[in-house]
């Protein structure tokens, strides 16, 4: 229940110190936010607001207190090292993603970044392995592949970190059942997975690549997939083998892989690079 | 003998009667609100533009999926300041939000803003229950009834002004009105939403049951999407109504005390 509000007399002066005072610290805390956002905001947006005069004035003001570009980073990256701490906290063990019914399947999306390559790479794709526990780099095709490894099916859904997802009907080997056919060397903590066919926007060569932990690797779920829909991958989904980890964001289902390098430091990633987390749980 | 000069001065006085309005923490985080809320907005729009998800078939004049995108172009074809824009699709997310092509910044910046937010909130419901302020919050039956009043009165006040007409507010025997007491108690509900939907949304594989809570990936982004308009649609009229109430409920905001004494209640001392 509500209680009665009970009226105190207090000295006028008191009240106006106290005033003085939370009014002041008011004052202070927009100043700050204000400041706060401006040092957030990227430069070209920055460029959309106020005039040119306020802008330079506010950006030698921020120069003079040492609130830089670089700060900005590294205060960001911090962030997002935070966020994938928590995830990683609260990540259940089994780490099992939820499977759908192939009456759920929408359909797929090509995301990749620039063009799609051309069929041209596809007669004389090869998987390469390296950093393996027997010294020896490998080199399969897809016809090995097939053969040498059991076909595992699941339905899944792909999140992208732009907000959509997509549900589909994979297929392919294990990426666990390539890792103890194949083992890695001793000490091997990641596997970084290449495309060299990957384009830019004009049809440059772009290779691309992520970073994976090898727990992830191993997940039961985690698959190099390499149809969808009970057919072989068409080109615009990473024909002929593309990575299949739903657990992560799409950014990481690498498509037409063309290398698997194992290491014991963390390799590079391409968004992560880019700005992007490279943990990218989801 | 009586003299009126003889007579002494009135003191001015010396103390004045107030009553504690919010504690130290609730104050604090209403208004670590206004940047967070503002940066959750700014950094959200960002991440939608990547993706919206209320979208409508390809318009064959503008190209246009988007209906925030559809406001933009009507904002630069209608509006005489932003005419000449030369991304009209892109206006509202480049001034409302911190741009387009910016997702991996406004990503980092959204969960920035969304612990922060998160922090917050507990700060608030901790200021709460430290100032017994969340007492008066709680719904009770006679909010139905004086809502309705209090809708009436809204409604007629204005005109009553014009007429000069005497037009009594109804009366309010709690820290809110009925009214102010449904909005001010929607605000942590629809905090907890905003919340909830948001992990749904970045976390669908650790944290299934809640995406399942919101049927699915995208009923979570719905939600999401949803609760940040009824947070920017709550405070226009929040505004407008603290400007209307005067200088005394606005002050209570920021140093936690009002001069505002209920009629019939009993004194204390200091």
């Amino acid at each position: 229940m509500e209680k009665p509000e009970i009226p105190v007399e207090v000295p006028v002066s008191k009240l106006r110190a106290r005033s003085r005072r939370d009014f002041l610290l008011f004052g202070a805390g927009t100043l700050a936010a204000a400041a706060g956002f401006w040092w957030l905001l990227p430069d070209d947006t920055r460029r959309l607001h106020l005039t040119d005069k306020m802008r330079g004035w506010l950006d030698s003001l921020e120069a003079r207190v040492g609130a830089t570009g670089e700060r900005r980073e590294r205060f960001l990256n911090g962030v997002l090292t935070f966020d994938d701490d928590v995830a990683e906290a609260l990540y259940s063990p089994d780490r099992s993603v939820r499977t759908y019914s192939k009456s759920d399947v929408t359909p797929l999306r090509n995301n990749y970044e620039g063009k799609t390559p051309g069929p041209g790479y596809l007669p004389g794709w090869t998987l390469t392995l390296s950093g393996l526990a027997s010294g020896k780099i490998e080199t399969l095709t897809i016809g090995d592949l097939l053969s040498k490894f059991p076909r595992h099916d699941q339905v899944t859904r792909l999140c992208c970190v732009e907000g959509w997802s997509i549900i589909a009907w994979w297929g392919g080997l294990r990426f666990a059942d390539l890792l103890s056919a194949y083992p890695p060397a001793p000490g091997a903590k990641w596997a970084r997975l290449d495309s060299a066919v990957n384009l830019d926007f004009s049809g440059n060569p772009d290779p691309y690549y992520v970073s994976i932990d090898l727990p992830t690797a191993r997940h039961p779920q985690a698959l190099l997939a390499t149809h969808v829909s009970g057919r072989p991958l068409p080109l615009a989904h990473g024909a002929p083998l593309r990575l299949l980890v739903p657990m992560k964001l799409g950014l990481k289902n690498i498509k037409a892989v063309t290398s698997i390098a194992y290491s014991a430091a963390e390799p590079g990633d391409y968004w992560g690079e880019r700005g992007y987390s490279k943990y990218d749980g989801l | 003998m009586s003299s009126i000069a003889a007579a002494p001065a009135v003191p001015r006085a010396a103390t004045r009667a107030v009553v504690v309005k919010h504690h130290a923490l609730v104050r604090l985080s209403h208004w670590l609100n206004v940047p967070i809320l503002f940066g959750m907005i700014a950094t959200g729009l960002s991440i939608y533009w990547a993706a919206p998800v209320f979208e409508h078939a390809r318009d064959a004049t503008t190209g246009s999926t988007d209906y925030i995108a559809d406001l933009g172009i009507w904002i630069v074809r209608h509006v005489p300041g932003a005419s000449g824009d030369h991304d009209p699709g892109g206006w509202v997310y480049n001034r409302v939000g911190i741009g387009t092509f910016h997702l991996a910044l406004a990503l980092r910046l959204h969960w920035l803003f969304a612990y922060l937010f998160m922090a917050n909130g507990l700060l608030y419901v901790l200021g709460l229950f430290l100032g017994d302020g969340y007492r008066a919050l709680l719904p009770r039956l006679s909010d139905v009834p004086e809502a309705l009043k209090m809708l009436r009165y809204y409604a007629g006040v204005l005109p009553a002004k014009l007429l000069r007409r005497p037009w009594p507010h109804p009366p309010v025997r709690s820290k809110y009105n009925a009214l102010q007491r449904g909005a001010y108690f929607s605000m942590p509900i629809l905090g907890i939403l905003a919340v909830a939907s948001g992990w749904a949304i970045h976390k669908p594989v650790q944290l299934k049951w809640l995406e399942r809570l919101f049927v699915n990936y995208n009923g979570a982004r719905i939600v999401h999407f949803t609760v940040m308009v009824v947070f920017a649609a709550f405070v226009v009229p929040h505004v407008i109504l603290v400007f209307a109430d005067g200088w005394d409920t606005f002050r209570s905001m920021i140093t936690g005390w009002s001069e505002r004494v209920r009629e019939g209640a009993s004194h204390g001392k200091a």
